[in-house]
Protein backbone atom coordinates (compact mmCIF):
# COMPACT_ATOMS: atom_id res chain seq x y z
CA UNK A 1 0.00 0.00 0.00
CA UNK A 2 1.19 3.53 -0.74
CA UNK A 3 2.67 5.30 2.27
CA UNK A 4 5.30 8.05 2.60
CA UNK A 5 8.79 6.81 3.45
CA UNK A 6 9.35 9.59 6.01
CA UNK A 7 7.43 12.68 7.00
CA UNK A 8 8.43 15.97 8.61
CA UNK A 9 5.40 16.07 10.92
CA UNK A 10 3.67 12.88 12.05
CA UNK A 11 0.33 14.60 12.79
CA UNK A 12 -1.03 17.32 10.56
CA UNK A 13 -4.10 19.52 10.36
CA UNK A 14 -6.87 18.36 8.04
CA UNK A 15 -6.10 19.15 4.38
CA UNK A 16 -8.01 22.00 2.70
CA UNK A 17 -11.20 20.68 1.04
CA UNK A 18 -12.32 23.72 -0.95
CA UNK A 19 -11.70 24.73 -4.54
CA UNK A 20 -10.87 22.90 -7.73
CA UNK A 21 -7.72 21.06 -8.66
CA UNK A 22 -4.94 23.32 -9.93
CA UNK A 23 -2.82 20.70 -11.67
CA UNK A 24 -2.92 17.10 -12.80
CA UNK A 25 -6.20 17.69 -14.62
CA UNK A 26 -5.16 16.18 -17.96
CA UNK A 27 -4.14 12.76 -19.20
CA UNK A 28 -0.36 12.59 -19.41
CA UNK A 29 0.48 8.95 -20.03
CA UNK A 30 -2.48 6.71 -20.70
CA UNK A 31 -5.31 6.87 -23.19
CA UNK A 32 -8.10 6.65 -20.61
CA UNK A 33 -8.40 7.96 -17.09
CA UNK A 34 -10.58 8.52 -14.03
CA UNK A 35 -11.24 12.17 -13.21
CA UNK A 36 -12.66 13.27 -9.87
CA UNK A 37 -15.76 15.47 -9.95
CA UNK A 38 -16.10 16.08 -6.23
CA UNK A 39 -13.62 16.64 -3.39
CA UNK A 40 -12.55 13.65 -1.30
CA UNK A 41 -9.89 12.23 0.96
CA UNK A 42 -8.83 9.08 -0.92
CA UNK A 43 -7.11 6.63 1.41
CA UNK A 44 -4.22 4.39 0.42
CA UNK A 45 -6.50 1.37 0.87
CA UNK A 46 -9.00 2.78 -1.62
CA UNK A 47 -6.22 3.52 -4.11
CA UNK A 48 -4.90 -0.01 -3.77
CA UNK A 49 -8.39 -1.49 -4.08
CA UNK A 50 -9.04 0.51 -7.26
CA UNK A 51 -5.67 -0.49 -8.72
CA UNK A 52 -6.35 -4.17 -8.07
CA UNK A 53 -9.86 -3.82 -9.60
CA UNK A 54 -8.32 -2.44 -12.81
CA UNK A 55 -5.54 -5.04 -12.99
CA UNK A 56 -7.92 -7.96 -12.35
CA UNK A 57 -10.26 -6.77 -15.10
CA UNK A 58 -7.69 -6.06 -17.80
CA UNK A 59 -5.69 -9.17 -16.79
CA UNK A 60 -2.73 -8.40 -19.09
CA UNK A 61 -1.86 -6.23 -22.03
CA UNK A 62 -2.40 -2.89 -20.31
CA UNK A 63 -0.54 -0.36 -18.22
CA UNK A 64 -1.84 1.57 -15.22
CA UNK A 65 -0.55 4.84 -13.79
CA UNK A 66 -1.60 6.09 -10.34
CA UNK A 67 -1.55 9.89 -10.40
CA UNK A 68 -2.26 10.57 -6.73
CA UNK A 69 -0.24 9.81 -3.63
CA UNK A 70 -1.62 9.55 -0.06
CA UNK A 71 0.80 11.93 1.63
CA UNK A 72 -1.49 13.43 4.31
CA UNK A 73 -2.03 11.67 7.65
CA UNK A 74 -5.41 11.79 9.37
CA UNK A 75 -5.62 11.06 13.08
CA UNK A 76 -8.31 9.46 15.22
CA UNK A 77 -8.89 9.37 18.95
CA UNK A 78 -9.63 5.95 20.46
CA UNK A 79 -13.28 5.11 21.16
CA UNK A 80 -14.81 6.17 24.48
CA UNK A 81 -12.01 8.61 25.29
CA UNK A 82 -12.57 11.90 27.09
CA UNK A 83 -11.77 15.03 25.13
CA UNK A 84 -8.37 16.61 25.59
CA UNK A 85 -5.06 14.83 26.28
CA UNK A 86 -3.63 15.78 22.95
CA UNK A 87 -4.21 14.83 19.33
CA UNK A 88 -5.15 11.26 18.43
CA UNK A 89 -2.84 8.81 16.72
CA UNK A 90 -2.39 8.65 12.91
CA UNK A 91 -5.03 6.33 11.50
CA UNK A 92 -5.18 6.88 7.73
CA UNK A 93 -3.01 8.14 4.92
CA UNK A 94 -5.03 10.10 2.38
CA UNK A 95 -4.60 11.95 -0.89
CA UNK A 96 -6.43 15.27 -0.88
CA UNK A 97 -8.37 15.08 -4.15
CA UNK A 98 -10.17 18.08 -5.58
CA UNK A 99 -12.60 18.25 -8.53
CA UNK A 100 -10.87 17.92 -11.89
CA UNK A 101 -7.98 15.80 -10.68
CA UNK A 102 -7.03 12.75 -12.78
CA UNK A 103 -6.63 9.84 -10.35
CA UNK A 104 -5.73 6.89 -12.57
CA UNK A 105 -4.58 6.56 -16.15
CA UNK A 106 -4.82 3.44 -18.24
CA UNK A 107 -3.40 2.36 -21.56
CA UNK A 108 -5.22 -0.59 -23.10
CA UNK A 109 -5.97 -1.57 -26.70
CA UNK A 110 -9.69 -2.30 -26.23
CA UNK A 111 -11.80 0.73 -25.28
CA UNK A 112 -14.77 -1.26 -23.97
CA UNK A 113 -12.65 -3.32 -21.57
CA UNK A 114 -10.69 -0.23 -20.52
CA UNK A 115 -13.89 1.64 -19.64
CA UNK A 116 -15.26 -1.38 -17.73
CA UNK A 117 -12.02 -1.64 -15.75
CA UNK A 118 -12.03 2.06 -14.88
CA UNK A 119 -15.70 1.92 -13.90
CA UNK A 120 -14.94 -0.91 -11.47
CA UNK A 121 -12.11 1.20 -10.03
CA UNK A 122 -14.35 4.27 -9.78
CA UNK A 123 -16.76 2.29 -7.61
CA UNK A 124 -13.97 1.82 -5.05
CA UNK A 125 -13.35 5.55 -4.75
CA UNK A 126 -15.11 7.92 -2.35
CA UNK A 127 -15.84 10.66 -4.89
CA UNK A 128 -17.95 11.25 -7.96
CA UNK A 129 -15.86 10.34 -10.97
CA UNK A 130 -16.01 10.29 -14.74
CA UNK A 131 -14.02 8.34 -17.27
CA UNK A 132 -12.10 10.47 -19.74
CA UNK A 133 -10.41 9.60 -23.00
CA UNK A 134 -7.56 11.33 -24.80
CA UNK A 135 -8.93 13.20 -27.82
CA UNK A 136 -7.07 13.35 -31.13
CA UNK A 137 -6.13 17.04 -30.84
CA UNK A 138 -5.15 16.98 -27.14
CA UNK A 139 -1.59 17.91 -26.34
CA UNK B 1 -3.28 25.13 -42.15
CA UNK B 2 -6.15 27.48 -42.94
CA UNK B 3 -6.80 30.64 -40.96
CA UNK B 4 -9.91 31.06 -38.85
CA UNK B 5 -11.33 34.54 -38.73
CA UNK B 6 -12.59 35.68 -35.34
CA UNK B 7 -14.06 39.03 -34.40
CA UNK B 8 -12.29 40.54 -31.38
CA UNK B 9 -13.23 43.47 -29.21
CA UNK B 10 -10.66 45.42 -27.24
CA UNK B 11 -11.46 45.50 -23.51
CA UNK B 12 -10.51 48.04 -20.90
CA UNK B 13 -11.98 46.43 -17.79
CA UNK B 14 -9.81 44.00 -15.88
CA UNK B 15 -9.94 41.79 -12.82
CA UNK B 16 -12.11 38.81 -11.88
CA UNK B 17 -15.36 40.79 -11.72
CA UNK B 18 -15.00 42.13 -15.25
CA UNK B 19 -13.78 38.75 -16.53
CA UNK B 20 -16.80 36.99 -15.03
CA UNK B 21 -19.15 39.56 -16.55
CA UNK B 22 -17.55 38.91 -19.95
CA UNK B 23 -18.02 35.16 -19.56
CA UNK B 24 -21.67 35.67 -18.60
CA UNK B 25 -22.04 37.64 -21.85
CA UNK B 26 -20.68 34.70 -23.86
CA UNK B 27 -17.19 36.12 -24.36
CA UNK B 28 -13.77 34.96 -23.29
CA UNK B 29 -11.07 37.33 -22.01
CA UNK B 30 -7.84 37.06 -23.97
CA UNK B 31 -4.50 38.80 -24.22
CA UNK B 32 -2.46 39.24 -27.39
CA UNK B 33 1.29 39.78 -27.12
CA UNK B 34 4.54 39.29 -29.01
CA UNK B 35 7.04 41.13 -31.21
CA UNK B 36 7.96 43.38 -28.26
CA UNK B 37 4.65 45.22 -28.59
CA UNK B 38 2.45 46.33 -25.73
CA UNK B 39 -0.01 43.57 -24.79
CA UNK B 40 -3.53 44.05 -26.17
CA UNK B 41 -6.45 42.88 -24.03
CA UNK B 42 -9.31 41.40 -26.03
CA UNK B 43 -12.70 39.77 -25.65
CA UNK B 44 -13.43 36.91 -28.05
CA UNK B 45 -16.74 35.15 -28.80
CA UNK B 46 -16.81 31.95 -26.73
CA UNK B 47 -18.43 29.54 -29.19
CA UNK B 48 -16.31 30.55 -32.19
CA UNK B 49 -13.15 30.35 -30.11
CA UNK B 50 -14.15 26.96 -28.66
CA UNK B 51 -14.65 25.54 -32.16
CA UNK B 52 -11.42 27.10 -33.44
CA UNK B 53 -9.34 25.72 -30.57
CA UNK B 54 -10.39 22.16 -31.40
CA UNK B 55 -7.53 22.31 -33.93
CA UNK B 56 -4.19 22.39 -32.11
CA UNK B 57 -2.00 25.44 -32.91
CA UNK B 58 -4.79 26.97 -34.99
CA UNK B 59 -3.91 30.17 -36.85
CA UNK B 60 -6.40 32.85 -35.83
CA UNK B 61 -7.06 35.92 -37.93
CA UNK B 62 -8.25 38.42 -35.33
CA UNK B 63 -10.48 41.13 -36.70
CA UNK B 64 -10.10 43.71 -33.95
CA UNK B 65 -12.96 46.21 -33.78
CA UNK B 66 -11.62 49.71 -34.36
CA UNK B 67 -8.16 48.40 -35.21
CA UNK B 68 -6.29 46.34 -37.74
CA UNK B 69 -6.50 42.57 -38.12
CA UNK B 70 -3.72 40.48 -36.62
CA UNK B 71 -2.54 36.88 -36.96
CA UNK B 72 -2.10 34.91 -33.75
CA UNK B 73 -1.66 31.39 -32.45
CA UNK B 74 -2.82 30.17 -29.02
CA UNK B 75 0.03 30.14 -26.53
CA UNK B 76 -1.82 29.08 -23.36
CA UNK B 77 -5.45 28.10 -22.88
CA UNK B 78 -6.94 27.92 -19.39
CA UNK B 79 -10.04 25.80 -18.98
CA UNK B 80 -12.33 24.95 -16.09
CA UNK B 81 -11.01 21.59 -14.81
CA UNK B 82 -14.49 20.07 -14.44
CA UNK B 83 -16.74 21.81 -16.97
CA UNK B 84 -13.96 22.09 -19.60
CA UNK B 85 -15.23 25.54 -20.60
CA UNK B 86 -12.75 28.20 -21.70
CA UNK B 87 -11.68 30.73 -19.08
CA UNK B 88 -8.85 32.69 -20.68
CA UNK B 89 -6.59 32.51 -23.72
CA UNK B 90 -3.09 33.83 -24.26
CA UNK B 91 -2.47 34.59 -27.94
CA UNK B 92 0.94 34.98 -29.54
CA UNK B 93 1.23 37.55 -32.28
CA UNK B 94 2.76 36.10 -35.46
CA UNK B 95 3.64 37.40 -38.92
CA UNK B 96 3.41 35.61 -42.26
CA UNK B 97 6.63 33.74 -42.97
CA UNK B 98 7.78 33.92 -39.35
CA UNK B 99 9.02 30.72 -37.72
CA UNK B 100 7.57 29.69 -34.37
CA UNK B 101 8.25 26.83 -31.97
CA UNK B 102 5.11 24.84 -31.23
CA UNK B 103 4.07 21.46 -29.84
CA UNK B 104 2.36 19.33 -32.49
CA UNK B 105 0.41 16.19 -31.45
CA UNK B 106 1.55 12.74 -32.51
CA UNK B 107 -1.04 10.37 -34.01
CA UNK B 108 -0.40 6.67 -34.54
CA UNK B 109 -1.55 4.82 -37.64
CA UNK B 110 -1.89 1.07 -38.13
CA UNK B 111 -1.81 -1.90 -35.79
CA UNK B 112 1.15 -3.30 -33.92
CA UNK B 113 2.08 -6.98 -34.13
CA UNK B 114 -0.26 -9.08 -31.95
CA UNK B 115 0.87 -9.68 -28.38
CA UNK B 116 2.56 -6.35 -27.74
CA UNK B 117 1.35 -3.30 -25.85
CA UNK B 118 1.83 0.09 -27.46
CA UNK B 119 2.99 2.91 -25.21
CA UNK B 120 2.88 6.45 -26.54
CA UNK B 121 5.73 8.07 -24.61
CA UNK B 122 5.61 11.48 -26.29
CA UNK B 123 2.13 12.71 -27.15
CA UNK B 124 3.52 15.76 -28.93
CA UNK B 125 6.73 16.86 -30.61
CA UNK B 126 8.22 20.32 -30.29
CA UNK B 127 9.01 21.65 -33.77
CA UNK B 128 9.94 24.89 -35.46
CA UNK B 129 7.64 25.73 -38.34
CA UNK B 130 6.34 28.65 -40.33
CA UNK B 131 3.43 30.20 -38.44
CA UNK B 132 1.16 29.92 -41.46
CA UNK B 133 2.12 26.29 -42.17
CA UNK B 134 2.01 24.52 -38.82
CA UNK B 135 1.14 20.83 -39.31
CA UNK B 136 -2.03 19.68 -37.54
CA UNK B 137 -0.40 16.44 -36.39
CA UNK B 138 2.41 13.99 -37.15
CA UNK B 139 1.38 10.53 -38.22
CA UNK B 140 3.60 7.74 -36.95
CA UNK B 141 3.13 4.38 -38.63
CA UNK B 142 3.20 1.54 -36.10
CA UNK B 143 2.09 -1.14 -38.56
CA UNK B 144 3.56 -4.49 -37.56
CA UNK B 145 5.82 -3.05 -34.84
CA UNK B 146 7.31 -5.95 -32.85
CA UNK B 147 7.66 -6.20 -29.07
CA UNK B 148 10.66 -4.28 -27.77
CA UNK B 149 10.91 -2.04 -30.84
CA UNK B 150 10.62 1.71 -30.66
CA UNK B 151 10.36 4.82 -32.83
CA UNK B 152 12.43 7.86 -31.93
CA UNK B 153 11.61 11.50 -32.63
CA UNK B 154 14.26 11.62 -35.35
CA UNK B 155 12.50 8.81 -37.25
CA UNK B 156 9.15 10.64 -37.45
CA UNK B 157 8.64 11.96 -40.99
CA UNK B 158 8.33 15.76 -40.97
CA UNK B 159 6.90 17.92 -43.75
CA UNK B 160 9.28 20.26 -45.58
CA UNK B 161 10.01 23.51 -43.77
CA UNK B 162 9.55 21.92 -40.35
CA UNK B 163 12.55 21.28 -38.11
CA UNK B 164 12.60 19.17 -34.98
CA UNK B 165 13.32 20.87 -31.65
CA UNK B 166 12.73 17.82 -29.44
CA UNK B 167 15.82 15.61 -28.94
CA UNK B 168 16.04 13.31 -31.99
CA UNK B 169 16.95 10.39 -29.72
CA UNK B 170 13.80 10.78 -27.59
CA UNK B 171 11.49 7.76 -27.78
CA UNK B 172 8.04 8.60 -29.19
CA UNK B 173 6.40 5.17 -29.15
CA UNK B 174 7.58 1.79 -28.04
CA UNK B 175 6.03 -1.63 -27.78
CA UNK B 176 6.09 -3.26 -24.36
CA UNK B 177 6.01 -6.96 -23.60
CA UNK B 178 2.76 -7.61 -21.72
CA UNK B 179 4.28 -10.60 -19.89
CA UNK B 180 6.75 -8.27 -18.17
CA UNK B 181 3.90 -5.95 -17.24
CA UNK B 182 1.98 -8.84 -15.73
CA UNK B 183 4.94 -9.99 -13.62
CA UNK B 184 5.39 -6.42 -12.39
CA UNK B 185 1.72 -6.19 -11.43
CA UNK B 186 1.73 -9.53 -9.66
CA UNK B 187 4.82 -8.63 -7.66
CA UNK B 188 3.25 -5.28 -6.76
CA UNK B 189 0.08 -7.06 -5.63
CA UNK B 190 2.16 -9.54 -3.65
CA UNK B 191 3.97 -6.71 -1.91
CA UNK B 192 0.71 -4.96 -1.17
CA UNK B 193 -0.79 -8.08 0.37
CA UNK B 194 2.37 -8.69 2.41
CA UNK B 195 2.26 -5.08 3.59
CA UNK B 196 -1.38 -5.39 4.62
CA UNK B 197 -0.62 -8.57 6.54
CA UNK B 198 2.31 -6.96 8.32
CA UNK B 199 0.11 -4.01 9.23
CA UNK B 200 -2.61 -6.30 10.57
CA UNK B 201 -0.06 -8.05 12.79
Amino acid sequence: MLIPRRVKHRKQHHPERGGASKGGNELNFGEYGIQALSPAYVTNRQIESARIAINRHIRRGGKVWIQIFPDRPLTKKPAETRMGSGKGSPEWWVANVKPGRVLFELSYPNEKVAREALLRAAHKLPCKCRIIKREAGDI
Amino acid sequence: MSEIKIAAEPRDTFGKGAARQLRRDGKIPAVLYGHKQEPVHLALPEHDLFLALKTPNVLLNLDIVGGKSELAIPKAVSKDPVKRTLEHVDLLLVRRGEKVTVDVPVVTAGEIAPGGLLELVLTSLSVEAEATHIPASFEVSIEGLEEGSQITAGAVPLPSGVTLVTDAEAVVVHVLTPAATLVEEESAEGEAEAGAEAEAE
